[in-house]
């Protein structure tokens, strides 16, 4: 088993490695973040002096080996620059300065990402709540007009794009209606959550679709099994014998499920974001992108790569650990 | 449905009547040739260009556009920079459809091919391939996507295909890759092996024919996900660029006014809406009519 383990680790180490590779490379062709930060009249002295200070006129390979973490820092604003040996890479917890923000990249992100949990954390909420709630509800009246009509509006709540569904509860919510602000985060921790709620729930509404379908189809399968005709046969009433003996077994693929989103917690959701003016990861990243702030830039994609593999590895040594086939499988 | 088109994306002719026989896979088969169809000929049937900026007719006093009905040549209003938002819609179709069809093709090109080496041959390149998938995936793909975009000097529609194409064909080559891996154990295969058939000819003749189906379903499902890309990166600005309108670009622009013409937005999206809905109906039903056992 630690073999095992020790493999998968391994393994999702060389990702990583292959992902911040990748998004060096990109990142570095990406125009002169210098030149974007300094506008178009900035004087050339200006620039190389602004190259010269984030280590832009060094050669690409001692900049990768300086961002790994590997070779001496070339980052001059950096507290660990000594012009010698001192290393403010990845291996040291360091991704660097934003050069718009003048801030550390780290701390950029750990402020942003509080709120896109909060966001995502309140979406899962409304997702598994009304996916497993319409899905027994369907399970149950099987057949009827409600469960084709709420399986139909399920379908299509998977086409709907989140640019559609936000902008439309953005206009009847906030502008009609003027019950939500119209963006933003406001500044207490109950403003905060309040103005989560039309993004969450925007966020949500393909989840919830998706889950209210496997939640009917594994609802309809666990009424049939024999120990729910047992329980119902002993004299169980139909509400205990929905909840007790049929919804606990067919939740068992939506943990699963959960497990697999987490990503959507820590990466943020791009869209939704930028429609409701919610500061987290997500809009962080479109910002960077914009201002061509390179170091923001692969500071998210390295932080979001990370979760996603470190999720997967988590996953694959639990399940592992518990299905024996799975590790001969991986030999 | 001529039956030679049927029998083209169904070897087995009994799912073909299941496919016919479902409902809903034809009501998506019929939005899909809808869209396709406005997608080829909806710019010829567009009443103006959808460039023409015609402020004077077509705005208000005020600066807001006019509404659908105010002036019957133009049966859909305006845009706010008064150009007719029926023309611009089928314009900005045209795109979208381009994109997304141009990508999938590509993609489902090489996700068919790599599948197919991968599971054919196994080995080192094999695990060569499932590597570089691995590492695909775990790239976070809406910001890849929209970086390389911005890398990119003059961001064209080819090159907005060619990036999606390039980097969506990771699902369908896992799933061709293990079909693959069970056809190639099948019994007339090993007998086409051993008779010294051509490696080109079993590939092309046994395996690309069991492999067709769930790559059909996927690409089908692909095309669905390529517009919600290309509308979302558009959306945020880093998709189809000015002169050149998709649906996405157009939601953008409508965003801006929503609280004055929420029309703006609710005509692209409802469209996106729409297409993306036909494609997943037609996905499901092709996936219920090739794999009976679900």
């Amino acid at each position: 088993m630690l073999e095992f383990a020790l493999k998968r680790a391994a393994w999702a180490s060389f990702v990583m490695l292959a992902v911040i590779t990748i998004v060096f490379m990109l990142v570095s062709q990406i125009g002169d973040p210098c030149a974007a930060r300094l506008g178009a009249n900035a004087r050339p002295e200006q620039i190389a002096a602004c190259h010269e200070q984030y280590g832009f006129d060094q050669p690409l390979t001692a900049q990768y080996g300086a961002y790994l973490g590997l070779s001496s820092c070339v980052r001059k604003s950096s507290p660990n620059y000594d012009g010698g040996e001192g290393h403010c890479g990845i291996l040291q917890g360091d991704l660097g300065e934003s050069m718009r923000m003048e801030q550390d990249v780290v701390e950029v992100i750990l402020t942003r990402l509080p709120r896109s949990m909060l966001l995502g954390a309140m979406a899962m909420g409304f997702e598994v709540l009304l996916g497993v709630f319409i899905g027994i509800i369907a399970a149950t009246r099987r057949n009827t007009w409600f469960d084709t009509g709420v399986m139909a509006t399920a379908f299509v709540g998977i086409s709907a794009p989140t640019f559609l569904s936000g902008l439309l509860f953005l206009y009847f919510f906030a502008f009609r209606l003027g019950w939500f602000p119209v963006g933003g985060y406001g500044n207490t921790p109950l403003e905060h959550i309040y103005s989560a709620i039309l993004p969450a729930f925007t966020l949500a509404i393909i989840g919830a679709a998706t889950y209210a379908r496997i939640m009917r189809s594994e609802m309809v399968e666990t009424l049939r099994a024999d120990y729910v005709r047992t329980a119902k046969a002993k004299g169980l009433g139909p509400v205990a014998v929905i909840m007790k003996h049929g919804a606990r077994n067919a939740l068992l693929p939506i943990v699963t499920l959960m497990g697999l989103q987490l990503a959507i917690l820590v990466s943020g959701a791009i869209i939704t974001e930028s429609i409701f003016a919610w500061p987290g990861v997500g809009r962080l990243a479109i910002e960077s992108i914009h201002n061509l702030d390179a170091p923001i830039i692969m500071g998210v994609v390295i932080m979001v790569s990370f979760t996603v593999q470190f999720g997967n590895f988590l996953a694959d040594v639990a399940v592992g650990a518990l299905d024996p086939r799975v590790r001969v499988d991986q030999e | 449905m001529g039956s030679r088109i049927g029998a083209f994306f169904f070897s087995d002719p009994r799912a073909l009547r299941r496919f016919r026989k479902n409902r809903g896979a034809t009501a998506g088969l019929a939005l899909v040739v809808l869209v396709t169809l406005t997608a080829v000929v909806g710019p010829l049937l567009a009443p103006h260009s959808p460039e023409e900026q015609n402020l004077e007719e077509l705005l208000h006093d005020n600066g807001l556009p006019i509404a659908p009905g105010e002036n019957p040549a133009h049966p859909l209003g305006a845009d706010t920079l008064g150009r007719d938002e029926l023309s611009r819609l089928l314009h900005g179709g045209a795109v979208s459809m381009q994109v997304a069809l141009f990508a999938t093709a590509l993609a489902v090109f090489i996700g068919l091919s790599i599948g197919i080496i991968s599971g054919y041959f196994g080995g080192a390149v094999d695990m060569f391939a499932m590597r570089g998938v691995d590492i695909l995936l775990s790239l976070p793909f809406l910001l890849i996507v929209i970086a390389i975009q911005r890398v990119v000097d003059r961001p064209e529609l080819w090159t907005l295909f060619l990036l999606l194409g390039l980097l969506s064909w990771t699902t369908l080559a896992r799933v061709t890759r293990a079909k693959t891996m069970q056809v190639r154990e099948l019994e007339y295969v090993q007998a086409a092996r051993a008779l010294g058939m051509s490696r080109r000819r079993i590939l092309l003749r046994h395996v690309l024919p069991n492999v067709m189906g769930p790559a059909i379903v996927i690409g089908t499902t692909l095309v669905a996900q390529m517009i919600i890309v290309e509308s979302a990166m558009s959306f945020l600005g880093f998709g189809v660029q000015p002169p050149n309108a998709s649906w996405g670009s157009m939601l953008r622009e409508g965003q801006q006014y929503l609280s004055h013409a929420p029309r703006l937005v609710l005509y692209p999206g409802l469209l996106i809406m729409a297409t993306v809905f036909g494609f997943n109906l037609l996905g499901e039903g092709l996936r219920d009519a090739l794999d009976p056992k679900d």
